[in-house]
């Protein structure tokens, strides 16, 4: 299912620790529009629960991750 | 068949333990319990001191200090600090989550400012958000409260400044990737590590020193504890203004509460002495050290077991974090200890039961918590505290 989705803005968090994902995908999600989706590219395993739960507090859908090559992939749809 | 259904329950137990995060809430419970018997066996925990010790070691054997530190592997600072380290490096290998993280230049660089600014924080507050803050504040010590107060203006400050940066410093976008490699034999390297520390513990006891391999062992558990819950102690002060979540306040809150009545109970009795764990630090050192302290961890993502746990799962900006806490709070704290002038302005020792009583300080230290974990849920629902970039 994660495989069909089509990003309309990827952001690359890679080798960013704690806080760092959550404030870029929270600057990221107020420039884009509503029903588009974000995806994320993260490294640090506390993002697994942080961005479901940043995503739920704003109102936005968390989609799901999947994990890639030494890095994960995550799904947001804007609110 | 029997044995089918062994396999089946160790595999359970397994995924339960290692697989799923544990509740924070439940980490908390068993971090306050662990504290108190770490207190009943021989000291409160602490992980500053153990990073003073090392960068103790670092400065004399650059010749900086003339005089030998205590022994690395005796000192119980030192012991607990290793044992952090060894059990989150132990648990996130057996959770298959080790890796070695790298992070952008100027995310190194942060580890390294925010590690500094911790240092010396610590070094005025009498340890970090583990000694300064839980610790102490479960000693019944006002400088406790003192700088939780503190760290919450230094977070604040923080997340200013993290903020700013993102509006007016272009980072790059991440690029650094993660070297992991072998996680399937990541599970069975970790329980060798763990297994590790039992060993260790076992060839203390038969030198005679089983006070120390036995706190190395506590400090393993305070390790895995804390790294698979995630316990960031960094959250209970900047959550409160970054996402409003509560999860680690209510951590927070049942690990002191916990800590508190223990540590009353072993003072009170008799069984460890009332000046255990009282900073001489009320109440400049515990307030400015705690507003340093909270700006510092911050900016590296992690406070003193925040950047050790963390640094024991593999991320290079935090063992960077490590190192300059350990050289930062070496040299301020000597310094203060050195001059009298300092070591007066930071303070002194005000055990709350003195002025107040065990009754009446352990009624209101409780009462102190459940407001906060109160206002931290409230908060939640109303964000009210919440910043704005």
């Amino acid at each position: 299912m994660l495989d069909d989705i089509k990003p309309d803005q990827t952001l690359d968090a890679r080798g960013l620790s704690c806080p760092m994902p959550i404030l870029k995908t929270k600057k990221a999600i107020e420039k884009m529009k509503s029903g588009e989706i974000l995806e994320i590219l993260g490294t640090d395993p506390g993002t697994k629960n942080d961005l479901p739960s940043f995503a739920k507090k704003g109102g936005h859908e968390f989609l799901g991750y999947k994990d890639d090559q030494g890095f994960t992939r995550f799904y947001i749809r804007v609110k | 068949m029997p044995e089918g259904e062994l396999k089946g329950i160790l595999k359970r137990g397994y995924g339960l333990i290692f697989y799923e995060n544990w509740p924070v809430w439940l980490s908390g419970i068993i971090l306050g319990l662990l504290s108190v018997l770490c207190f009943a066996w021989a000291r409160p925990w602490g992980v500053a001191g153990g990073l003073k010790n090392w960068g103790d070691w670092i400065f004399y054997a650059l010749g900086v200090y003339n005089k030998a530190p205590e022994p690395f592997f005796q000192s119980t600072n030192s012991l607990l600090t290793l044992g952090l380290l060894w059990g989150a490096f132990g648990a996130s290998l057996m959770s298959k989550e080790f890796a070695i993280r790298f992070a952008p230049k100027w995310e190194l660089l942060k580890g390294c400012v925010g590690g500094i600014i911790m240092g010396v924080g610590s070094a005025m507050a009498g340890g970090c958000n583990v000694g300064g803050f839980f610790s102490a504040t479960a000693a019944l010590s006002l400088s406790g409260i003192i700088m939780m107060m503190g760290l919450f203006l230094g977070a604040y400050l923080g997340l200013r400044y993290l903020y700013w940066e993102l509006e007016h410093i272009s980072t790059g976008q991440g690029g650094a990737g993660s070297a992991s490699g072998g996680k399937a034999v990541q599970p069975y390297l970790g329980a060798l590590v763990l297994l590790g520390a039992i060993v260790f513990a076992y060839l203390y006891a038969k030198e005679a020193l089983t006070r120390q391999g036995v706190l190395l062992l506590f400090g393993v558990a305070f390790g895995i504890t804390i790294q698979r819950a995630r316990f960031c102690f960094v959250r209970g002060f900047r959550d409160i203004f970054m996402t409003t979540e509560a999860e680690i306040p209510k951590g927070i809150t049942f690990a002191t509460i916990i800590a508190i009545l223990g540590f009353a109970i072993l003072k009170w009795a008799g069984l460890r002495g009332e000046e255990v764990y009282i900073p001489q630090a009320t109440w400049f050192g515990a307030l400015v050290g705690g507003i340093i302290f909270g700006f510092g961890m911050v900016i590296a993502g992690g406070c003193g077991s925040g950047s050790v746990w963390r640094a024991g799962e593999g991320q290079v900006k935090l063992m960077i974090a490590v190192l300059f806490f350990c050289l930062s709070t070496s040299l301020t704290e000597n310094w203060i200890n050195n001059s009298e002038q300092l070591t007066k302005l930071m303070g002194s020792a005000v055990f709350l039961p003195d002025y107040l009583g065990y009754f009446w300080t352990v009624v209101l230290l409780c009462i102190f918590f459940l407001l906060y974990l109160i206002l931290s849920v409230w908060n939640e629902r109303t964000e009210k505290f919440l910043v704005q970039p």
